[in-house]
């Protein structure tokens, strides 16, 4: 009896220390990750502060002797050429990106509700062909897109880049959507439209609201694909004037000989935005990814 | 309130047809229970008459309106479903306002409506919260509150009952059963529980495979079954339901089983058994009219207990006879074993007879 239980208690440590093993793994494989993403963006913001001197120096001065804010002040002047550039880009890369968060949360919302609610022919043809573009690279359509936006007259406009993110991101905000559609019970709008609302008042003043998480997580989605978008960027649009920053800040860095600081301090300035839409707004989107997961 | 009238109605999806030229009227004032198994067409009725889904053909009146067309909104109705449909981000108040805000009602007749409908559900202290601070049976109270709170002419109910716990759905279902006696409300109530709508409704309207069955008093489907479905879906244990032939034997019109035995009908049975254009015929008996012998008895037929049940205060026995199962109920006092030789005794005067092949009771006439 008591080598029994010696060997049920010795395996059972056994397999403890081996877990334990595996979570001391785990932890130090998440510090490397965190070290791996996180580094680059501390290295950006540092060397952002330092003088274009001290950026080039080796070994490298891991904090700047003296630190300063002169190149966010030169990006941020707009009297200074570089200033009224960077701003441009800015401005330009923001209408594009809000058009195209704007466009498709007004094409996802009905679509997806659409695709949740009603059965129509060709339904499910209809849903496989939305998620159909997003099994190909975006590369691939490229030049096909170029050739349809010439035909447009719409190249060296910024609707070419909106028609083009919208295409990009319909597809996965309308298929999460639908799946908040699908998880809001069709009682609901029905116990709406016998209390006195109409089919519309019943999406408007029911459903919506309680869609809200999707709908900005959907709006996220959108608004950093925009707002990161190189190559469409880089094809489509040719005039200083128009160019957004992604693809600004590469062009204008690389005429002015490299100018490190000012760089990293434009492409900080660049993922603000992204970063606070994302800190405010991120337990919509975690709600809205693991929604339906479980059953409530 | 108005009177509710359902004529020729039909409803398809695609060469399924979910409800089948159902024709009833519910009386101004009158409880309708909608009863029968999932998938019999009650709820789809229902939501016809809420005008939820459209009608393929026929005519729904509510009042002296035909309201074939209209939007739910333009029916003068309330619902109350099963799983309440409670609007989650609004709070119990609002709940109960919406009904009223979508009616353009005033803001000082809104709030004394809702107050009052609070009160009569006894949720005043509760306006605050919002519904899943809520157990089942106060959720259930809103949304009865909902559906009342704007006086409709006809209150449809989709199993308000079934998600509550045992306890809560008797409590609730005497609730409801007040609440339309002092309202005097018309009242179209779905149910697949059988107990609730014989307990509950003024009228039943038993449905299966989207055909109306039988439309009656609960005491009248009880007592007289139009057919062996309405037969065994009504009551609990069900009534027994064992094919047999008719012979003649001696003189008399007996009913003979394959196992043997016979069963000598009285007059007034032979005669209905006798009307019937086949030899099938199908004795139903309910487990209290059956007679347990735990000997021979003169009449009784010969069997063998199969399980034993004892409730307390009733104590049911299966037996199987001519291949189908009996229930019979006795006095816990008598003791039974399975597997034990028992006799039953049939009564005459309340059994039911049905057409083997119609499944319709047979009558005297």
């Amino acid at each position: 009896m008591s080598t029994i239980a010696e060997t049920a208690s010795r395996s059972r440590s056994c397999r403890r220390g081996g877990v334990d093993g595996w979570r001391w793994a785990g932890r130090i494989f998440l510090v490397f990750m965190l070290l791996y993403t996180a580094l680059p963006m501390v290295w950006m913001l540092i060397t952002s502060i330092k003088s274009g001197f001290a950026a080039m120096q080796f070994p490298p001065q891991w904090w700047p002797d003296e630190p300063t804010l002169a190149s966010y002040q030169k990006l941020l002047d707009p009297q200074n050429s570089v200033g009224q550039d960077f701003l441009r880009f800015f401005w330009n890369s923001l209408f594009v990106s809000t058009a195209t968060t704007i466009l498709s949360v007004i094409v996802a919302v009905p679509a997806a509700y659409a695709f949740s609610r009603f059965r129509f022919p060709g339904r499910n043809f209809l849903f496989f062909t939305v998620l159909l573009r997003n099994m190909f690279p975006a590369v691939i359509f490229l030049v096909p897109l170029f050739i349809l936006m010439r035909m447009l007259g719409l190249v060296n406009t910024h609707g070419s880049l909106i028609l083009t993110y919208l295409t990009f991101g319909l597809p996965l905000a309308i298929w999460l959507l639908k799946g908040f559609y699908d998880n809001i019970p069709v009682q609901l709008e029905q116990a709406a439209r016998i209390d006195g609302a109409t089919r519309f008042q019943a999406f408007i003043l029911i459903v919506m609201p309680l869609s809200t998480p999707g709908i900005i997580a959907t709006a996220i989605y959108s608004f950093i694909g925009a707002w990161n978008e190189y190559i469409y960027a880089y094809t489509f649009l040719s005039k200083n004037e128009q160019l957004t920053l992604p693809v600004g800040i590469q062009r204008f860095f690389s005429e002015n000989t490299t100018d490190f600081p000012g760089l990293m301090a434009a492409s900080f300035m660049m993922s603000v935005p992204v970063v606070v839409l994302f800190l405010v707004l991120q337990r919509y989107f975690v709600r809205a990814l693991t929604e339906g997961a479980v059953k409530h | 309130m108005a009177h509710v009238v359902l004529k020729d109605l039909i409803k398809t999806y695609g060469s399924f047809k979910a409800v089948n030229n159902v024709s009833l009227t519910v009386n101004d004032g009158e409880f309708v229970a909608l009863v029968g198994p999932s998938g019999c067409g009650k709820t789809t009725t229902l939501n016809l008459i809420a005008g939820l889904i459209p009608i393929t053909s026929g005519d729904i009146f509510i009042g002296d309106r035909v309201v074939n067309g209209l939007d739910p909104k333009d029916r003068d109705i309330a619902m109350v479903f099963q799983n309440y449909a409670l609007y989650p981000q609004k709070s119990v108040y609002m709940n109960l306002a919406f009904p009223l805000q979508m009616r353009k009602l005033p803001r000082d007749e809104i709030d004394k409506k809702v107050r009052e409908a609070a009160k009569v559900l006894d949720m005043t202290q509760l306006l605050e919260r919002k519904p899943r601070e809520l157990s089942g049976g106060q959720q259930q109270r809103v949304a009865l509150g909902r559906a009342l709170v704007r006086d409709p002419a006809v209150f449809l109910m989709d199993e308000p009952l079934s998600n509550l716990d045992a306890k809560l759905r008797v409590q609730m279902r005497s609730e409801i059963k007040r609440f339309h006696q002092d309202l005097k409300a018309t009242i179209v109530y779905v149910t697949h529980d059988q107990l609730e709508a014989v307990t509950m409704a003024d009228r039943m309207a038993v449905m299966n495979g989207g055909f109306l069955q039988q439309y009656d008093s609960p005491a009248q489907v009880f007592a007289h079954p139009a057919n062996m479905f309405v037969a065994s879906f009504v009551g609990s244990p069900a009534m027994s339901l064992i094919p047999l032939e008719v012979s003649t034997a001696n003189g008399g019109t007996v009913l003979t089983s394959a196992e043997g035995w016979s069963l000598p009908l009285s007059q007034l049975n032979a005669r209905k058994v006798l009307g019937a254009t086949t030899r099938k015929i199908v004795l139903g008996a309910r487990h209290s009219t059956i007679k347990l012998h735990k000997s021979a008895a003169p009449g009784a037929i010969p069997a063998k207990a199969y399980t034993v049940e004892p409730t307390g205060d009733v104590t049911f026995v299966q037996a199987f006879l001519s291949g189908a199962i009996v229930n019979i109920s006795v006095s816990p006092n008598i003791a039974v074993t399975p597997d034990e030789h028992i006799w039953l005794e049939f009564d005459q005067e309340r059994i039911h007879l049905f057409d083997g092949e119609t499944e319709m009771a047979l009558q005297a006439d």
